[in-house]
Order: C-alpha cells, then structure tokens, then sequence
C-alpha cells in the first residue's frame, strides 16, 4: 500500500496544484494548458527518451483534429466518438509512417517530420479544400450533442474531462519511465549498438515510442477539435512548428512534469505579451535562444533538483548517478 | 498530351526555381558538412535578402542594386548570429544547434514582421524582355537566375578546390580535429563558411522577389523544400545539393502542368522514395552516426 501512494503521490500532488489553478485562473486558460501540455508530452517523450527531435508535431496534431472534425461535421454528433476516432487516426497515421521515419538518423528524422507537417498543411489548405473548407476550417460547435455524465459541450464539464485524460497519460508515461521498455528507450537515445548486443530490436523500440507519442500527440488535437468546435489548417502551419518543441525546451527537455511547466509558462507568457506586442514570435524567438544559451535544461529540470534535494530529502548517491540518470 | 511550348515554359520555370532551391541549400549543406549544424536561420537570410533588396528598390529605383544590397545586408546578418549565438553552441548536440537556429529564425521573422509589416509587397522584375526559344517565349530574367546559379556552383567548386582556404575547408569537412592539429584556426573556417552560406542566401532571396511577392512568411514557405532538396541531395554534399535543386525544380514545375496540387507533393513522394532506398539521400555522408 505504501509503495503504491509513493508511486502515485507525485503525479497526484502535481495534478492537484494543477485543479487548484482552475479556481485562480480563468476556464478557457486552464483548459488550454491541460491541453497543450498533452500536446507537448508526445514531444517530450520523442526528444527526451528516445532522442528524436521532430518539428512535425503538428501534422500529428492535425491528424487528430481533422479525423474528430470530419466524423462531427458530416457523420455524427457524439464528440466522445469523435475524440476516440481522432486518436484511432492518430494511432493509424503514425503506425503507417514509423518505419519510414524511424530508420533515419535524428537530424534527417527532423527534417523529414517538418516536410510531412508542410505537407499536411498544404494538403488540408487546398487539395482536400473541398472537404476540409480551406482557410475557412470547419465549424461543428452547435453540431455537438450534449451527453450525459460529462457534457463536452460545457467549458466546465470538458475542464473535468481533459483533466482526467491528462491524469491517466501522467500515469502511463510515469509507468513507461519504471518499466523495462522505458529503459530501453533510453538505451536507445545513449548506447543503441550496446541495446543491440543485449538483444533488444532498436527499430521495434523506436517504432512502438514513435506511435506512442504520436497518439498522444493526435488526442492533443482531438481534444482542441472537441474544445473549440472548429479546426482550420491553421494549427499544422510551419510557423507553429517549433510550439511544442520550444514548450519542451522551456519545462526541461525529458522530465515527467516538464510539459505542464513548461506550458503553463508559455500560454501565460503568450496571453501577457501579445496584450503588449501585436508580434510575439520576436520574443518567444529570442526566449528559446537564451534558453539555449543559458543550458538547457529548462523550467523543471532545473527545480526539480532542488526540490529534491532541500524539499523531499532525497538524495542520490553521487556514485549511482550514471549517464542515464544526467540523459533523463 | 501537353504541347512542347508549354513543356519547355515548364522545364525553363522548373529550372529556374531549382537554381532558387540550389542558392538557398547550398548553405545548409555546407554548414552541416563543415560545422556539423543545420542551420534553419538560412531561411531567415534568405528573407532579409529579399526585404533589403526590396527596400533598396524601393529607395533607389535599381533592382540590381538591391540585390547586392540585400547580399551583403544577408551577409552581414548572418555574421552578427554566428559571432554572438553559433559560436557559443558549436560544440553541443547537433538536435541542440537545430533547435537554436529554429528560435533564431522565429525571431527574425518576429522582427521582419515588426520592421515592415504583415502585407505582402511585389517586388519589381528587372528585365521584362523575352526571348524565344523553339517558339516559346521565355523570360530572359529566368535565364539569368539560372546562369547566376551555375556562376555559384562553378565559384564554389573553384574556391573549395584551387584555393588554400577552400582546401582546408574541405579538409575540415573530412576531419576537423586534424585540420586543427595543423595549427589552422577552424572558427575562422567556420565563419568564414557561415558567412558564405549567409550571403549566398541572401543572394537566394533578392533573386526570387521579383518571381513572388515578398512578404514575411516567404522564409517559412520554402522552408519545405529546401529540406526536400537537402535531404534528397544528402547533407553536406554540393554535388548532390545541385543534382537533388534540380530535380525538385523539374519535378514541381513539371508536376503542377500535370495536376496543379502535385505540384507540393510530388516531391514529397521522391523523397520518401530515395531515403527508402538510400536513408543518407543520394549523395549524403555516412560520417555521423544518429
């Protein structure tokens, strides 16, 4: 029993600061967060445990969001369907190209996701304008139903929905980090000829990572498709590529509760400065520039020790701390 | 099927959007050969190019001026970044420079928005005259970008192998530590090279306003097959960049005649195709490992 609160107390601890912001902040802000830091975990699982770097997150986001907009705008109404279709597509999408990207070194891996997500872009903008509306997007907002229990439709009710969902996928990753398949991961991003003499597969490790944060990537979207009731090519332009990738970077790259950090930072930073400047790229440009300059390690990962250390007592022996405890 | 003046308007428009691709991967391939980085702030070189040689225009009247201005403003850029961002992050992880130069290329699109605005601007061709080849009119500024570029190739193969500097590139290129031992200063290299690539970006740039409009997002709008073109060619080889530059030109030029949205996916498919069969593209270095 005891074993169990203390694998469970930390999720548990952060999610409750986390439902505490909702009685500060205002619904739609804390709504965004839970669901941009979904968005940014798929990422943070690739750069962090496995060691892909991908600026084409948003063509995962965007597989999601449309498979969720198509069955509410011409098929159904029930956005509980629409959300689980979403993350259907989003398995089936990235099952079908993993082991074309999976095999490429990680600089070619970035380079080639960045082209699928221009790709989707152009193909969601104007080949399939005539299902997908163009720039107009979809508008499937009155189309919802109401459902019983959770009523997606109420801010408030989907606030309660994604915080369970974000809750289950902390537990998921927290249980992938503990088990063996987490450790092959990172045996991947650090000694993948070692993982291969142990006889692991490395291309099946990678492959089942990469449809792993990509699912996780395509809820993302079919929660923002449910949460908005509208999807535009917008959200898988290049100009937001970087979004995840930088909200990665600014929680700390590979540390379980860095993506809430880090989006909470981000959104809060974005909503505060775009009041001021109409342009916040210039400055979310230059905050990642520091950041690169100034170490890497971000938000989270720099409290994190601390927080151990002064707050928890909880101390790593200098000699256990390996490489795969710095690599995380 | 399609007539020939509409073939050869194609392959002359293919041509020249290669030699446009070519410019601007150039620099990308040669900074991944040399320093080990991929610098996407090439794209932002490219559109400062663009934005000067507008404004020079706009100022002066002369489109040739501003394209040398727009050059060196290009230039000059890229040097201030190198000095005061690239140097300090040389040494780190190559997914670590990605993103740094990611960030930079956000926010100097911040600032090109902030300095000129959001609305598109046409930026003026500066030969209109045409000549006829086969029957077909073709516009003699096309011709002049494609000359321009193989003037670059043939400039860069000159320079990386019948000059001392050149060499020692090229030898960094197989092995840095080895060029050091030699007592030759590789940061010198290196800016040397990030300058080029900067410059030759900016060149990029100025050249293709007068085809389209110049507006803020033109950076991010090529970006897709600027990396089609160095991940078909191969990372770090200039043979390569110019045969896969080409190649895409054709294939999107010759494609959108076909049926207009192949014209985006079209390449997208070729390389998917090539790094199935080849997962370094076609000329690219086995050098690094993951």
């Amino acid at each position: 029993m005891r074993n169990v609160f203390r694998w469970w107390w930390g999720i548990l601890l952060a999610f409750l600061l986390l439902a505490g912001l909702r009685v500060f902040l205002p619904l739609p802000f804390a709504n965004e967060i839970i669901i941009f830091s979904i968005y940014t975990m798929g990422c943070n699982f690739l750069l962090g445990r496995v060691g892909f770097i991908s600026f084409g997150q948003p063509a995962y986001l965007a597989v999601g969001a449309y498979a969720t907009a198509f069955y509410l705008y011409y098929f159904g109404t029930n956005p509980y369907i629409g959300i689980l279709l979403g993350l259907l597509s989003g398995v089936m999408v990235s099952v079908i190209v993993g082991p074309f990207f999976v095999r490429l070194r990680s600089d070619y891996f970035a380079l080639v996701n960045l082209a699928l997500a221009v790709i989707v872009f152009y193909l969601m903008e104007k080949i399939l304008a005539g299902i997908t509306h163009g720039d107009n997007g979809l508008w499937f907002l009155t189309q919802m139903s109401s459902t019983p229990v959770l009523d997606l439709t109420k801010p408030s009710h989907f606030f309660i929905f994604a915080f369970l969902v974000a809750l289950a996928l902390w537990a998921f990753y927290k249980y992938l980090d503990d088990s063996i398949y987490g450790a092959c991961c990172l045996a991947t991003k650090i000694n993948e000829d070692k993982l291969k003499f142990l006889g692991y597969n490395n291309f099946n490790i990678r492959w089942l990572a990469f449809v792993i944060a990509n699912t996780t990537t395509a809820l993302a979207g079919a929660l923002y498709a449910v949460y908005f009731g509208f999807v535009s090519p917008e959200i898988t332009s290049p100009a937001r590529a970087a979004d995840p990738v930088v909200v990665t970077i600014l929680g700390g790259v590979g540390t379980l509760y860095g993506p809430i950090v880090g989006a909470i930072a981000y959104t809060g930073m974005k909503d505060l400065i775009s009041g001021y400047i109409a342009n916040w790229e210039l400055f979310i440009g230059l905050l990642l520039v520091f950041i690169m300059l100034a170490g890497e390690k971000g938000i989270w990962g720099t409290l994190e020790p601390i927080l151990k250390k002064d707050l928890f007592r909880k101390r790593i022996l200098p000699g256990l701390r390996g490489k795969g405890d710095e690599s995380r | 099927m399609m007539d020939a003046q509409l073939l050869i308007s194609g392959v002359i428009f293919g041509l020249s959007i290669g030699s446009i691709f070519f410019l601007m991967a150039i620099g990308l391939s040669l900074c991944f050969g040399l320093m080990r980085i991929i610098s996407l702030d090439q794209l932002l070189y490219y559109s400062v190019g663009a934005f000067i040689s507008y404004s020079i225009f706009v100022a002066t009247g002369n489109t040739w001026i501003g394209m040398f201005g727009g050059m060196a403003a290009a230039g000059l850029v890229s040097f201030g970044v190198e000095r005061f961002v690239y140097l300090r992050i040389y040494e780190r992880d190559i997914t670590f420079t990605m993103i740094a130069s990611f960030a930079i290329l956000i926010a100097g699109v911040g600032a090109i928005k902030y300095i000129w605005g959001l609305v598109p601007r046409p930026a003026p061709i500066p030969i209109e005259t045409q000549v006829s080849i086969l029957g077909t009119a073709i516009p003699v500024y096309r011709l002049i970008v494609i000359g321009i570029s193989f003037l670059v190739y043939g400039g860069i193969w000159l320079f990386l192998n019948r000059t001392i500097i050149g060499k020692a590139i090229r030898a960094g290129i197989e092995d840095v530590e080895h060029v050091e031992g030699l007592g030759i200063n590789v940061y010198k290299l290196f800016t040397m090279t990030f300058v080029i690539a900067g410059t030759l970006s900016g060149l990029a740039g100025g050249l293709h306003a007068p085809l389209i409009m110049v507006d803020p997002q033109m950076g991010l709008n090529v970006l897709a097959f600027v990396f089609m073109v160095v991940i078909i060619g191969g990372l770090g080889s200039i043979k390569g960049t110019l045969v896969s530059a080409f190649l895409v030109g054709q294939v999107t030029s010759l494609g959108s005649l076909i049926y207009a949205p192949l014209a985006q996916m079209a390449p997208f498919a070729i390389m998917l195709l090539i790094l199935l069969i080849n997962l370094t593209g076609l000329y690219g270095s086995k050098l690094l490992k993951r």
